[in-house]
């Protein structure tokens, strides 16, 4: 795979910016809130400015890992310093500095504990960012820790509904999952023998055996699966998002969980390609189960999060479905549903945030008529329902089409069920947008003030951009392609 | 064929068509909302200039013998390309201009209709949003680009049956019309895969040549038929998903208009239509489709027998005339079934639209009161209703009547007759309920409450008349004239059908056909008469005297209640609670559980050191044992 170095550091610049934001935040002091909610915009602005340029930037022709930067860190155990992204990396950079920038703009208002909030966050984006682009196991490793412990505070502190319950099952359960990666990627390296944790010399065919694949690609699809809600690990999911506050439910549906589905992918399926192949069905069978199961599980919550919960739990389940087909289409469709879900959720939570905000509820059974109430928010949150159904024109649909069609080429039966959920899920969305948006207006609402258009910004950004790659699907999957056809043309 | 330049003249008129209501529905909902005037303006320029274009190209390809296609590339997945682009034919040209038309002049009648509403503007977005998805359906060169707008056909009709959305009953019947026509969807899309995986595209035109028969064994295409049958089913409201078509009359009464004449339901028997040669290569297909049509077309006319609210009326002879359609076209009429699919989008949106100047103007929607109230005295609706009903039974010199007529034609070729015995009696119970709604209507009795709540609704008179009666006028002399041009249109669709074997409208050899049809519908009508029209008589039907039909019929035949018990019983009262007990109690219980155990374990290892001696002892013995076990065995 052919690696092109970057003349400049963009990806460092990305990780710089989140740590210099992180750092500037530290030194100001606590009650200078507009200074560091500026801070946050500004440096969150720049990563996403960076990752777009990246995205454009990107030479599609020539394909392979781009921007590459590499620095021996530790040379007698094999640790590089080793940046680069591809089409599959190249997405998720661009989904994490988008929902990155909205989150921030979205907690504009927010008056608690603003300067650790702030930071936290800070601290967690830097892992996701370090994350999507590393390709060295144990920078993998540690930016996925370093992305993890944040949850924990932000959760337990800023949170609600059972937030100290949610924060502690949400770690303790990734945690399990770091404890079925560590081992497999000291396993891997040390089996290769080649004193070395660069993920493309590991990637070379031939250095594992097929036995040795197969129990590898085990603990990384559980230990990622567990991040990625696949069931039946996913319970920590939906209790997380209910608890987080608005900024981390978007940025822990939309960019953690990839993080998930990308380890699976950038570890498990391009370290062993063979132990993918082999689990494969079992694959297609737990990310079917997990999109009817939480379909169904969605029709009776009584609390909207729990809803939009349950629903990242059937749509992750689509990605799984996607990567379990190990085809071309499938694994597009897989990608582009990482990346459109994480935008589809971040919408999801950010409008509902606004709503929570001025209502202070979220159970289902108190709101109503908030399209009278409050037509433009609510009008987010519906265009968030609408991608969650998979209308066309939007982009989820692209990716579940895509998942479909290869689904059910390789597995007829559960490529059916999977297709057969579309109903279950159009009516539990749809539930919930009746009982919230519409009905009459309720009194005790009645006042509430509309979204502003500054404060409506991430919104408008979100929708944007769903309707982009719903209109102009290409955009994305050309990216992807030049990942996914060398890909797999590599396997044996 | 040579591939057309973009910037001919014909595929950019197309493309315009296309193109222009979209860019309406996003200034409105961009820049416009609340602009009622500006937004309305920008709606009916789109939608005047797409009616022009389609005008146009109808009248410049009129002969067409070699359809027209023009694609790009949408994007592409592997070895696969999904092409965006215009299919040109016949059936599409036609169906183009329908859509045009009625959406026109449905939005014009609106402005009438809608006036005031303090959704203005958002009603003429969607309007757009809909016209935009139904046209671009229509011109289609590929399966997919179809189903794709066929979807949001279904999103738009959700959001305008919904319209009035503080209203239960309103959101309720949009997210019914979504959830059960999404039933159907998936069948179709299921049955599109299925084509995908043995053809390995999805245009239109190679579906319907001569090679899908050899790509795919015959067991298979008829399944895949069956599936993307199962897309019509859903659409177009037939047996059994017929139910949410009644209900969808929630919405504001244009919509119903638009819904139920060019759109919609009409996208349904498009589907049909447009892949009739596909269909054609399965005949057990077409046989089970036939049984379908029949069924819809017989329960829909019975429940319309006893209805009381005017547009339920036209809502249930919609889904009986749309069992009409796909009888014919599964009989092998596909001039038959297109042409009613034609004419049906004129009278139906006139009764419709009918309708609801009298809804406007009175406040009610029970035909009785409006009888009551008057509603005869509305000189141009109630005569343009008339005839609209007159064409709808089928009665010459209306356009039902011709239409009607070649569906009866085509289903006389069949050698098994009971087909024809039932479309017979379908015709008959169609001009009965149609002139059971005009008499009652037309020669009101005298009630105990006169004027029952309706003097109080004068704002409703705000929204102007004339603009809601001009589309009246034009729809009903479209009514009264195409019939006429049933050869010319018959000439133009066949252009491109290349087999012989389809039956035109000849209805030669059987000669006494039209004479026992009429017949039938003009006892229908005297019946009608003779039990709602007469002065003097109860106007009480002949089902409604007999209770447990009248209430079996008014039921629906209990198939709501069944999708209802089905809905609480078995999703939520079944898998879901199941799914979410197994949630809550195994997965979480399990989680829960362990974590508990561990606390405990840990706890319980900890009293270890607390520092009694007889803990370490045991300690100590248990130690030795296990020591000694190690390095003896």
């Amino acid at each position: 795979m052919p690696l092109t170095y970057a003349a400049f550091p963009f990806l460092s610049t990305i990780l710089l910016a989140c740590v210099a934001g992180l750092l500037i935040i530290l030194f100001l002091p606590a009650e200078r809130e507009r200074e560091i909610k500026w801070v946050s915009a500004v440096c969150s602005g720049i990563t996403l400015a960076i990752s777009l340029f990246l995205f454009i930037a990107y030479d599609q022709d020539l394909g392979g890992y781009q921007f590459v930067e590499r620095i021996d860190w530790v040379p007698s155990m094999g640790i590089t310093y080793f940046n680069g992204v591809d089409g599959f990396g190249l997405p998720m950079l661009l989904l994490t500095g988008i929902v990155f920038f909205t989150g921030v703009l979205t907690m504009w208002e927010m008056t608690l504990r603003v300067k650790e909030f702030f930071a936290l966050i800070f601290l967690l984006v830097t892992g996701v960012f370090g994350m999507f682009m590393a390709l060295d196991l144990f920078f993998i490793f540690v930016w996925y820790d370093v992305s993890l412990f944040p949850m924990y505070l932000l959760i337990a502190v800023w949170g609600s509904t059972r937030k100290e319950y949610a924060a502690m099952k949400l770690t303790l359960y990734l945690l399990a999952g770091s404890a079925l990666i560590l081992p497999g990627i000291i396993y891997l390296v040390i089996n290769a023998g080649l004193n070395t944790f660069d993920l493309l010399a590991l990637s070379e065919p031939g250095l594992f055996t097929p036995g040795q694949q197969r129990f590898a690609f085990l603990l990384f699809y559980i230990g990622f699966g567990i991040l990625a809600g696949v069931w039946p690990f996913h319970t920590w999911s939906p209790v997380g998002h209910v608890a987080a506050p608005t900024a981390v439910s978007m940025i822990h549906a939309g960019v953690l969980m990839k993080i998930g589905a990308f380890g699976v992918l950038r570890l498990g399926m391009t370290l062993c390609p063979l132990g993918w192949q082999y689990w494969a069905p079992l694959m297609a069978f737990l990310a079917t189960v997990g999109i009817v199961y939480g379909a169904f599980v969605g029709l009776s919550q009584t609390d909207v999060k729990y809803v939009i919960g349950y629903s990242s739990v059937s749509h992750m389940g689509i990605v799984g479905l996607g990567l379990a087909t190990v085809s071309v289409d499938g694994l597009n469709g897989a990608v582009f549903q990482m990346f459109a879900h994480g935008l589809m959720t971040a919408l999801f939570f950010s409008s509902l945030g606004y709503i929570y905000d001025k209502t202070h509820t979220k159970t289902i059974a108190d709101l109503g008529g908030m399209l009278k109430t409050m037509p433009v928010a609510t009008g987010y949150f519906i265009v968030a329902a609408l991608t969650g159904i998979g209308v066309p024109c939007l982009a989820s649909f692209w990716a579940e089409l895509m998942v479909f069609i290869s689904a059910f080429k390789v597995y007829p039966i559960y490529g059916t069920l999977a297709i057969c959920a579309l109903a279950v899920t159009a009516l539990f969305i749809l539930r919930v947008v009746q009982k919230v948006c519409y009905g009459p207006e309720q009194e005790r609402f009645a006042g509430l003030p509309d979204v502003s258009l500054g404060l409506g910004a991430p919104r408008i950004i979100l929708v944007s951009v769903i309707v982009i790659f719903g209109l102009f699907p290409s955009l994305m999957f050309d990216m992807i392609q030049t990942a996914t056809i060398p890909f797999l043309d590599r396997l044996p | 064929m040579t591939p057309p330049h973009p910037f001919d003249i014909t595929i950019f008129a197309a493309m315009a068509t296309a193109v222009l209501p979209f860019i309406a529905f996003g200034l409105i909902i961009i820049f416009f909302r609340g602009r009622d005037r500006i937004a309305a303006g920008i709606s009916i320029g789109a939608i005047s200039t797409a009616l022009v274009c389609a005008l146009f190209l109808l009248v410049k390809h009129w002969g067409l013998t070699e359809p027209i296609l023009y694609t790009v590339r949408w994007a592409d997945s592997g070895q696969w390309t999904i092409p965006i682009g215009v299919l040109l034919d016949p059936v599409s040209l036609l169906m183009l201009t329908v859509v045009c038309a009625i959406s026109f002049l449905v939005q014009i009648y609106s402005l009438g209709y809608m006036a005031g509403d303090p959704g203005f503007s958002r009603y003429y977005a969607y309007m757009s949003l809909f016209a935009w998805a139904m046209i671009t359906l229509t011109i289609s060169p590929t399966m997919l680009q179809l189903y794709i707008f066929w979807e949001l056909v279904g999103l738009a009709s959700y959001l305008l049956i919904g319209f009035w959305y503080e209203k239960f009953s309103a959101s309720e019947a949009g997210k019914k019309a979504f959830v059960m026509t999404r039933v159907g969807d998936v069948a179709f899309l299921l049955g599109l895969l299925l084509v995908l995986l043995h053809m390995g595209n999805l245009n239109i035109l190679e579906m319907n040549g001569p090679a899908v028969a050899g790509q795919m064994p015959p067991a298979t295409l008829t399944l895949a038929a069956i599936l993307i049958f199962g897309g019509v089913v859903g659409k177009s409201a037939q047996f059994p998903l017929m139910t949410w078509l009644p209900d969808a009359m929630e919405g504001p009464t244009p919509v119903s208009a638009l819904l139920h004449s060019a759109t919609m339901v009409a996208a349904g028997v498009y589907l049909f239509a447009r892949l009739f040669p596909f269909f054609e290569l399965s005949p057990s297909a077409m046989t089970l489709f036939l049984a379908i049509g029949t069924i819809t077309m017989l329960m829909a006319s019975t429940m319309a027998l006893v209805a009381r609210d005017i547009k339920q009326v036209w809502a249930y002879s919609t889904i009986s005339q749309l069992g009409f359609m796909v009888m014919a076209l599964a009989a092998g009429g596909y001039f038959a079934g297109v042409f009613h699919l034609t004419t049906h989008a004129g009278f139906k949106a006139l009764l419709f639209l009918c309708s609801g100047v009298f809804i406007h103007h009175f406040g009610t929607n029970d035909m009785f009161e409006l009888g009551q109230s008057g509603g005869r005295s509305l000189k141009i609706p109630m005569i343009c209703m008339t005839i609209a009903a007159a064409a709808l039974s089928g009665l010459p010199p209306f356009s039902g009547f011709f239409s009607k007529e070649a569906i009866m034609g085509a289903l006389a070729e069949l050698d098994n007759p009971v087909w024809l015995w039932a479309a017979f009696l379908g015709a008959f119970l169609t001009s009965y309920y149609s002139f059971r709604l005009i008499f009652i209507m037309l020669f009101p009795r005298k009630s105990d409450e006169p004027d029952h709540g309706i003097h109080d609704d004068h704002e409703h008179h705000e929204g102007g008349y004339w603009p809601m009666a001009w589309p009246l006028i034009i729809l009903a002399a479209v009514t009264l004239v195409l019939g006429f041009g049933q050869k010319g249109l018959d000439h133009f669709l066949m252009g491109t059908m290349t087999d012989a074997g389809h039956h035109g409208a000849e209805g030669g050899h059987h000669g006494w056909l039209p004479f026992v049809a009429v017949g039938l519908c003009g006892i229908g009508v005297v019946v009608a008469y003779l039990e709602f029209g007469l002065p003097g008589s109860a106007q009480i039907g002949f089902v409604e005297r007999m209770d447990r039909v009248k209430q079996f019929f008014a039921e629906r035949w209990y198939i709501d209640r069944f999708y209802r018990w089905f809905l609480d019983r078995i999703i939520y009262g079944g898998f879901s609670r199941l799914f979410t007990a197994n949630d809550r109690k195994v997965i979480d219980g399990g989680v829960d559980g362990l974590g508990r155990s561990t606390v405990e374990a840990g706890r319980r290892l900890s009293d270890l050191h607390l520092g009694m001696i007889q803990y370490k002892l045991m300690v100590l013995f248990v130690t030795m044992i296990f020591l000694g076990l190690y390095f003896f065995f």
